[in-house]
């Protein structure tokens, strides 16, 4: 059917973008040891954009099978929407090729019937049974399981025709310890491939339950400035209020702390990468939203700023290239986005430290201020490590500036972590909590 | 017709699998999107899109759904399959069927406006925010008219029609390398008169002059404070602060720290909480929920009193309560959960002045810039778009960036006054894994929190 619509589009006068999606999803999941609910999704669509003498006009259809009759009527209408339309076209990408990134899509996981994939989240629930048994009515376990393929293609008038086919998977732990205080543990991981179930949950329980220990005997701290280590979790949060500083857009529009590259922003310690090539990570794809090939950029290179991410249409107007980072589905049209984000710097031994404060989560990064980089976050886990003890605090408030900060590092880990799509080692930097 | 059919192979399906009950949502969405950045046009859509989602009932759900009509019969199959595959525990309420036809009316509706006349509607306020000091100007309308049809197997036919509009812009301000930003948020379900009624000139110029008198405000202090929040502000924090701890399904996972609280006093005695999905024209009402049962105003705190949970079927069927219409999905290719809607705190008879005289030092912090809660902790924290000290009574220098935390049974207790200006015209969207519409506010409140200021 895409080769019937691309026909009808070869015969408009009109420079032409089609990027389809098929897939399907299905999850599980885990209410107080009990498997409540499960749901198998389909869906199916193609979104369109249309150039016409200088405006582009956009819009989609669900589904991926229809006659030629609809697929007329979809073309004409978003022809039309291109007439009416004032948003400047500034042309498609050309056919420039591009490598394939690795393992990013797993038949086992495809063909995992729901029967199979219901099984493994009964182990999973079974397991926290066991636990629950174990360790009394005073925990509370929850969980999930989801797994999903997906087909995705672009074509274009400049003759880009691709195509990916990609797998997911996920699994999450929830406990919750009540009894004259409260405490939470959880633990969250994707995959590309099918991985070793049987590993993975005992991994995520004893994570889990890791956490909640500490979260149950967390008190409020009286507050400390100096030195600090931020765990994956926690860097993520904070990296995320820096991330649309970044973006292309925010900077031709002005929306952004920074103007151009070369300008020392952060400590040397400190390097930002944006990779979507990485071998079967969960922020991986070949070509992105516009059929541009994936790549890796070095946004911040020990402080200095190297890159900033672009789609064609914000390459363009800033006179250089697109990054490959046009997000998308075919609901909407391209949008600046991260793939895979990886921190990294001057690595040191950040892990058996005898002396350190720790920050494990925080939340709340929606809400601060990306433009003036003044963040307020509630911690939700953190621990004081001192004379061989740990003592665990939550409910105070971790307080900076995101520029400060990245000017702060000291160093960062050896050992990375995955947060999903964002690889981050610990992080030694200096902050202030409340 | 394509409906009556899909009505009978579900029930016949439902025989075949031995389902106790499912219900089946088709909707309907006409979404029309336009976006500007700096008189930049880059989104300029409108679109139809039609869907099934199915959810079978079996001591456990199933659900399935399809963006592509042909499938319909095949998510209809797939839910009922699941269900039969899960062999649970559950329990739902089930009611007596409801057959009916529903619409929140428009007094313009914003189909018949010409997309050239959403165009220019941006346009006028891209236009409106031109100043010398305003680097970024960006504006969003949206608008989508949801038609949708249910049915369950006990009967119930309910045919629906919402209407929902929104418009907003920010400004930002630059001054060397310190840039802020101030922005407004209008909407509410019905049609373009909302839009009209709108006064542009004066909130452009608000947003404008908001966001450069930000750069000459000082960072917040930090530490515990007594703090007046503006009606925005008093709806961000109990919706956070209450609300999500009151739904439901956190309730019956075990997550919420109001489990097993209802009839306890966990508040001072002057509050009262309401969630009110069926007040006229706000952003987070509908008329029945996405279970089929007809919306209901719910008040969650009662005097001081922890008096009703947001619920749906399942969560008041394991209660051994009645739903109260807030299971809403999405769309409809997501699984109904329990949901906020209209959420506010009831006005009392302080004036503001009164209030004002009430804090030695403390802050006036005002505007809704988003908020996060931890159910289980009992921690939640949000954050204000401005503020100014309070010193002895009296408002003195402009604060920025401000976000405050704290526990929700502690904050609960710590109100010491409670306005009498009420105002719930604060539309936004809630996420909970999904996205819905919702509305909040309240008088002002002063009452007593952490502060996370950066000096």
């Amino acid at each position: 059917m895409i080769d019937e619509l691309i026909k009808i589009l070869n015969h408009k006068d009109v420079e032409w973008e089609i990027y389809w999606e098929i897939g399907r999803g299905s999850s599980f999941k885990i209410e107080r040891c009990e498997l409540v609910r499960a749901q198998r999704k389909y869906h199916s669509g193609i979104g369109l954009r249309i150039g016409y003498k200088g405006k582009i006009g956009f819009s989609y259809i669900t589904g991926i099978n229809h006659d030629r009759a609809t697929l007329e009527r979809f073309v004409n209408r978003t022809i039309k929407l291109a007439k009416v339309s004032e948003v400047p076209f500034h042309g498609f990408p050309d056919n420039n090729g591009g490598n394939k990134v690795k393992a990013l899509y797993d038949k086992r996981i495809e063909e995992l019937s729901f029967d199979d994939a219901y099984a493994t989240a009964l182990s999973l629930t079974e397991k926290e049974k066991e636990f629950k048994e174990k360790f009394g009515k005073e925990y509370t376990f929850s969980g999930g399981l989801a797994f999903g393929v997906s087909t995705d293609g672009i074509a274009n008038s400049n003759g880009i025709e691709k195509s990916e086919k990609t797998t997911g998977l996920s699994m999450s732990i929830h406990i919750v310890k009540r009894s004259e205080k409260s405490g939470i543990g959880s633990y969250y991981k994707g995959f590309r491939l099918m991985p070793d179930f049987e590993r993975e949950i005992s991994l995520g329980l004893e994570k889990a339950l890791e956490e909640v220990a500490l979260s149950y005997n967390a008190k409020k701290i009286d507050g400390y400035k100096g030195e600090l280590i931020l765990e994956p979790h926690a860097v993520a949060s904070v990296i995320s209020i820096l991330m649309s500083n970044l973006y292309g857009d925010n900077v031709y529009h002005r929306r952004s702390r920074f103007s151009k590259v070369g300008d020392t922003i952060a400590s040397e310690s400190f390097t930002l990468i944006d990779d979507a090539t990485l071998e079967g990570k969960l922020g991986s794809y070949s070509f992105d939203g516009e059929g541009n090939p994936s790549q890796r950029n070095v946004l911040i290179e020990n402080g200095i700023l190297k890159s900033f991410l672009f789609d064609e249409t914000y390459a363009k107007l800033m006179n250089t290239e697109s990054t490959g980072n046009a997000v998308r589905d075919f609901r909407t049209t391209p949008h600046i986005g991260n793939s895979n984000v990886i921190v990294d710097g001057k690595r040191e031994n950040l892990g058996d430290l005898d002396k350190a404060v720790i920050l494990k989560r925080v939340f709340g990064e929606h809400t601060a201020n990306p433009v003036s980089g003044d963040f307020s976050l509630t911690v939700e886990l953190g621990y004081i490590i001192e004379n061989g003890e740990v003592r665990p605090f939550k409910d105070n408030m971790f307080v900076g500036n995101i520029f400060e900060l990245i000017n702060s590092i000291i160093s960062v880990g050896k050992e990375k972590e995955e947060v999903g799509s964002f690889i981050s080692p610990r992080v030694l930097a200096f902050g202030k909590i409340i | 017709m394509e409906i009556e059919r899909l009505m009978r192979k579900a029930e016949e399906l439902a025989r075949e699998y031995g389902i106790k009950y499912y219900e089946v949502r088709i909707a309907e969405i006409n979404a029309t999107h336009l976006e500007m950045q700096n008189s930049h046009l880059e989104e300029f859509s409108s679109n139809i899109e039609i869907g099934i989602g199915v959810r079978a009932f079996c001591g456990a759900w199933g659900f399935s759904s399809a963006n592509d009509m042909r499938r319909a019969e095949k998510a209809i199959e797939t839910a009922m399959k699941i269900a039969k595959l899960m062999k649970g525990n559950s329990k739902v309420y089930l009611d007596d069927p409801t057959k009916d036809r529903a619409e929140i009316k428009a007094k313009k509706a914003f189909v018949d406006v010409d997309l050239e006349e959403k165009l220019e509607l941006v346009k006028t306020v891209d236009r409106l925010l031109m100043d010398d000091k305003i680097v970024n100007r960006k504006i969003t309308y949206g608008d989508g008219l949801k038609w949708q049809f249910y049915f369950n197997s006990l009967g119930s036919e309910i045919e629906t029609i919402i209407p929902r509009i929104r418009l907003s812009f920010s400004a930002t301000a630059k001054k060397g390398n310190d840039m802020q930003s101030y922005w407004e948020i209008f909407g509410g379900t019905g049609g373009w008169e909302i839009i009209e009624n709108t006064d542009l000139e004066h909130w452009t110029t608000f947003v404008k002059e908001k966001a450069k008198s930000l750069l000459n405000a000082q960072l917040p202090p930090s530490g515990e404070f007594d703090v007046i929040m503006d009606p925005e502000l008093a709806g961000v924090f109990i919706h956070e602060a209450l609300g999500h701890a009151s739904e439901g399904d956190a309730i019956k996972n075990g997550e919420s720290i109001l489990e097993g609280k209802l009839g306890e006093k966990i508040a001072v005695e002057e509050l009262t909480v309401v969630d009110d999905p069926t007040l006229e024209g706000k952003f987070g009402s509908y008329i029945y929920d996405d279970e089929g049962i007809k919306a209901r105003r719910v008040e969650i705190i009662k005097n001081g009193f922890l008096n009703e949970y947001l619920l749906d079927r399942e969560t008041a069927a394991y209660l051994n309560m009645e739903p109260n219409g807030h299971g809403r999905a999405q769309s409809y290719n997501y699984q109904p959960l329990v949901r906020m809607s209209n959420t506010y705190i009831e006005p009392r008879d302080w004036s503001f002045e009164e209030m004002l005289s009430e804090v030695k030092r403390g802050l006036y912090l005002i505007g809704d810039k988003g908020g996060e809660v931890d159910i289980a902790n009992g921690t939640f924290m949000f954050g204000a778009k401005e503020g100014y000290l309070i010193e002895n009574g009296e408002i003195k220098a402009h604060i920025r960036d401000v976000a405050l935390s704290g526990k929700i049974l502690d904050v609960l207790r710590n109100i010491r006054a409670i306005g009498k200006d009420l105002k719930i015209e604060f539309p936004g969207y809630c996420g909970k894994g999904q996205w819905v519409p919702v509305d909040d506010g309240g008088p002002h409140v002063l009452t007593r929190a952490l502060v996370g200021g950066l000096l």
